[in-house]
This record gives structure tokens, C-alpha cells and sequence, in this order.
């Protein structure tokens, strides 16, 4: 604990204690020494793991540590109960990498728009279906937005088209 | 909602671009895989992305652990402390024994003296 931690070797700490809010009721309060060792936690899981699936990858002479060599690692570890979840995340994940490339590419560029013209977006339109405030960075767990994601890539498109008109 | 989610899945992927729909940056995540051993050479683009979603559930999971000692404790407020009777208590979390271990002998002295007086009996 002594001395400067280096940052890039946790998470941010803004991002553990948004996870750790959606589990904590709103009155919970959380000590700054409890924010820390949590995030020393998670690189320490992030280590646990991967040393466990690169041993693997040693043992079989392969040098890329794979998805599946992860969830090998925290089937293998007591983490089976997570092993489950992942791997329909991941097979989620692979089926939406299959979409065309343009898609992808759209959707990068409207983050990029939306960065640009917050401000405007704010003040112009308030889409009453949002129930969290967007400059907090709240968003939905993972499952919702991979799953809403793929199925929403053409229709938020009009929304964003109004927006570019305007700014031009 | 279904709609609503894919807009707040599209904003938070402007306002915070680095993190995409993951909720952890996964170039953050590739650096500590890297730096868990000498012998990680190579590592595919979907393992950060597995371990973006393994991270939220360990991070559910300690959480709502160590909340649950807190309220034992008739507290509102999360501890280290907390989180540290989460970890003894869960065999999963054996991993973290010493990590949680260390900072709490570190940060109360009164641990490690009393730990001597104990030595200091049985010998």
C-alpha cells in the first residue's frame, strides 16, 4: 500500500464501484480503503486465471492464451459457476462479430458523433424511454446491451440522423 | 426497453469510447494478463473480452459478500474489513487470503502485536 500505486495495473476505479452499486443498496456507503483492496482483488483474479490458462497453453506448446483456455482455467479454479454465463456471452459475442462490417463501422461512428454533439443532444431532445442521466456513464449490465445491441443497430439510426442534421 | 437499451448501449459507447459495451477497458485488462507471468506471450482478442464479463460477476460477487458482513456489523458502510471476512469465508476467494492479509496486518499495528504475544506464549 506504501508508495504510489501504478493505476494501469487495476481497473479504473470509476468503473469497479459502478458494478459494485448495481449490487449495493442506495444507502450503502463504500470506504476508501474498501475501493482500493477491491481493485487490487480484481487484478489479482485477472492474474489467478491467467496464469492458470497460460500454464495450459505451455503444457499443450500453443503460445496464444484463448478464450477457451480462460474459462478452462476458471472451470478448473472453482469458478465454475461463472464458466456457464461466459460462455453463452461469448457465444453471443462471436454471433454479433458475424454482422457485416459496415454495421459495426456505423455504430463506431455514431459514438463518435454523439461525443461530439452531447451537448446540443441534451438540450434538443429528451427521449423519455432513458431512466438514468447519460453524463453519469450509467448503463445496462452486459446481457441487456449485447442482447438489445444487435437487434437495435437500425433502429436508432433516424434519432441520430436529426442530430447530425441539426449541427450541420 | 428493449429499444432503450440498445440507445443507452449506443450513448455510453460515445461518452466513454475506450470501454466500447464492455463495462471494463480491455486494453486495461490485456496489460494485467500480460503482467500475471513471464510466460504470457501471446494473448487472443476474446480473452479481455471474457474476463471484461468474469470481472463484473467477481466484482457482483465480493461485493454482495461483503455487504452482507457489513450488515452483520450493523454498518452501512463497506469496509476493508468487510471485505476481507468475505474473502476468509468463501473458498473461491482462498486466492485473495494473503492480498487481503497483508493490508490489513499492514495498516493495524495492534494486529501484529498481538500476533507476537501469541508467539511468544506458545514457545
Amino acid at each position: 500500500m506504501a508508495g504510489v500505486r501504478e493505476q494501469d495495473q487495476y481497473m479504473p476505479i470509476a468503473n469497479v464501484i459502478r458494478i459494485m452499486r448495481r449490487i449495493l443498496p442506495a444507502h450503502a456507503k463504500i470506504s476508501d480503503d474498501a475501493k482500493e483492496t477491491i481493485q487490487e482483488c480484481v487484478s489479482e483474479y485477472i492474474s489467478f486465471i491467467t496464469a492458470e490458462a497460460n500454464e495450459r497453453c505451455q503444457r499443450e506448446q500453443r503460445k496464444t492464451v484463448t478464450a477457451e483456455d480462460v474459462l478452462w482455467a476458471m472451470e478448473k479454479l472453482g469458478f465454475d459457476n461463472y464458466a456457464h454465463p461466459l460462455s453463452l456471452y461469448l457465444h453471443r459475442y462471436r454471433e454479433s462479430e458475424g454482422e457485416p462490417a459496415s454495421v459495426r463501422r456505423a455504430s463506431s461512428a455514431m459514438g463518435i458523433n454523439n461525443n461530439m454533439v452531447h451537448p446540443p443532444y441534451i438540450n434538443s431532445h429528451g427521449f423519455g424511454m432513458f431512466d438514468f442521466d447519460p453524463s453519469s456513464q450509467g448503463f445496462y449490465r452486459d446481457d441487456h446491451n449485447a442482447a438489445s445491441g444487435s437487434g437495435g443497430f437500425v433502429a436508432p439510426f433516424d434519432p441520430y440522423a436529426n442530430i447530425k442534421r441539426d449541427a450541420l | 426497453m428493449r429499444q432503450a437499451g440498445a440507445y443507452s448501449g449506443l450513448l455510453c459507447g460515445g461518452v466513454s469510447g475506450r470501454t466500447g459495451p464492455h463495462s471494463l477497458p480491455l486494453a486495461r485488462i490485456k496489460k494485467i494478463m500480460k503482467n500475471s507471468g513471464e510466460g504470457v506471450k501471446m494473448i487472443s482478442g476474446e480473452a479481455p473480452i471474457i474476463f471484461s464479463k468474469a470481472c463484473d460477476l467477481f466484482i457482483e460477487e465480493l461485493t454482495r459478500r461483503s455487504w452482507i458482513m457489513a450488515i452483520q456489523g450493523k454498518r452501512r458502510t463497506l469496509h476493508k474489513e468487510d471485505l476481507a471476512s468475505a474473502v476468509i469465508a468463501t473458498d473461491i476467494f482462498d486466492f485473495l487470503i494473503t492480498l487481503v492479509s497483508n493490508s490489513d496486518s499492514h495498516a493495524v499495528g495492534g494486529a501484529t502485536n498481538v500476533m507476537e504475544v501469541e508467539t511468544i506464549d506458545y514457545s
